[in-house]
This record gives C-alpha cells, structure tokens and sequence, in this order.
C-alpha cells in the first residue's frame, strides 16, 4: 500500500455531485492533504469551499498563493489560475496560458504534485468533458505514485476518465460509492 | 408542499452550486441558463421565487424580468435580481424586481434570501 502524502483529485463537469456525496464519509483520521482541481468559471470561489465545507468536519479553504501545504486539510483550487506545488510544500498560483483550454488545469496540478510527492502522490481524475488531467496521470505513473479513475459508468460525464483508463495505467477504477473507502484506507 | 425556486443565470456554475444548496434547504428547484421564452419556461413550472441574471443571452435580465411582472398570471412571483454589476440596486428597480442580491453571495446569505420570501 502507498504511503500517501497527498490526495489530488480533479475533474470538471459532473465532478461537484461526486465530490457532495464522498465528503461526508471522508474520514477525520486521513493523516494527507487533500487537494481539489475542478474546472469552473469565476465568481464561484467561496461558494464552492463554503458548500464543500458544509459536507466535512474537515478544514476546507481555497488555497492562497504561498500557502503552506497541511495534512487533513482540504484544498480548493481557486478558478482562473493554474495551482502548482513547490518543493517547499507550499502553493504557488499561475496565471500563465490556459492548458486543454482550461484554467485551473488538472494537468498541470498532478504534473506539479508528481514531481514533488512522486510514489507517495495519489491522483484521482473524476467526471468531465474534456482530457485534461489525463497526461497529468501519465506523469503520475513515470513517478511511480497511484493514478485513480472515477468508473466512467458512473460518470455524469464519461470521457475524461473514460480517456484516463484508455490512455494512462490506471491502478484503481473505483465507483462513487467506493471511492471514500478507498480514501480512507490511504492513510 | 415543496417551495419551488426558478434560477436563471448564464453561469452554469452558478446555477450547479446554487441547485445543491438550496436542496440541501429543502427547496426544488429548476434552472435555465437563457432567457429565450421567459413566459413559457415560467409558466410550466410556476415558481414560488426567481432569480433572474442580469447577462442573459436572448433577451438581458432587464427585459425578461419586465417581460414576467408585465404578465397577468406572473407578476404575483417575486423576483431576485443578481448580478455582480456594482449598480445591481439600480438594475433591479429599472427591471421591476422585488429585491437584488450581490455577487458573489455566500451560502447564508443565498438561504436568507430565499427564506425571506417564500421560507416555510
């Protein structure tokens, strides 16, 4: 089993509804951060961490530029810039070029996580439309960390983990109802 | 009986977040990101509240929010005007609505909102 020193999970349409029903059966106990990557447009920020908020005990902010990376905390990617992970396990936001026209990209966040965590990152890639995150997963496995897929047939939205599982070697393909289980069992 | 809320914003965002908390509060609600037909899509759900965007692709806001309140059959439905135009006060009385609400909101204020109007 990994020794897991942090959890990334992204996604994009379809990905919130599973983020709402995992929450809640998050344990308090996970000894990692978890960090969330979700494509969105601005003006939702605070909304997105304040309803994610209502759904754990867990400590749940929208990351800030130099913030100092904590275990059970739950990071939210702020909309509009890429969110990367420095050495020094702080935050550092980007607002270069958007990457599969996205911004925040999920590429770029499990690229950036892989090459500080490596083998001891876990990436979850959830529901969407598009491929983003899926070459981010290819990074993951090149470090050797733990490259997750949400069960496409579960997906609101199949094509970005359905890419996922066709393009990167996925370790565990994990339905909704599995996932916090799953989670759980990493730390 | 379920107190129903119709939300229109182009924000697909918005309406996604603002769906699953006012659920979690006990309200149905429908969403629609134009505002082409405001008549029809109100009338065949017949809402105990609306939230109206100020951008909306077809007709703005404005104008369907004057479209609803002209309407013998709908006026008696009050209206939040939103937006995050810094003049959304002034937006909503040229528009008719019953009240504004400035974006962005936090979730407390959304539910206060909603309660304020139609809460059980």
């Amino acid at each position: 089993m990994i020794n897991c020193k942090a959890l990334v999970i992204g996604g994009s349409a379809g990905s919130l509804d599973v983020l709402i029903k995992i929450l809640p059966a998050i344990s308090l106990d996970i000894t990692f951060p978890i960090i969330i990557v979700i494509h969105r447009k601005q003006g939702t920020d605070s909304l997105l961490s304040e309803l994610l908020a209502t759904k754990t005990a867990l400590m749940v902010k929208e990351v800030e530029e130099k913030e100092r990376i904590l275990p059970k905390t739950i990071y939210v990617a702020p909309s509009d810039y890429h969110l990367l992970i420095e050495k020094d396990l702080t935050f550092s936001l980007d607002y270069s070029e958007k990457v599969n026209y996205s911004r925040p990209s999920i590429d770029v966040t499990f690229q950036s996580a892989a090459e500080v965590f490596s083998t001891h990152l876990v990436c979850l890639l959830l529901s969407g439309s598009n491929a983003d995150g899926v070459n981010g997963l290819i990074a993951v496995n090149g470090y050797e960390g733990e490259a997750l897929a949400q069960d496409p047939s579960t997906a609101q939205v199949d094509y970005m983990p359905a890419q996922a599982i066709l393009r990167a070697r996925i370790d565990q393909i994990l339905k909704i109802e599995e996932m916090a289980h799953y989670i759980n069992s990493l730390s | 009986m379920t107190k129903k809320v119709f939300i229109f914003d182009d924000n697909t965002d918005i309406l996604e977040l603002c769906t699953l908390i006012l659920e979690d509060a006990g309200y149905e609600i429908k969403t629609s990101a134009t505002s082409n037909a405001i008549v029809d899509q109100v009338s065949s759900y017949m809402p105990d509240l609306i939230f109206m965007d100020n951008w909306l692709p077809d007709v703005g806001g404005i104008e369907a929010t004057q479209e609803l309140k002209s309407h013998p059959d709908l006026k008696h439905i009050p209206v939040i005007y939103f937006s995050a135009n810094n003049d959304v006060s002034l937006l909503a009385e040229k528009a008719g609505a019953d009240s504004y609400l400035s974006k962005p909101f936090d979730i407390q204020t959304l539910e206060e909102m909603v309660n304020s109007h139609i809460g059980r």
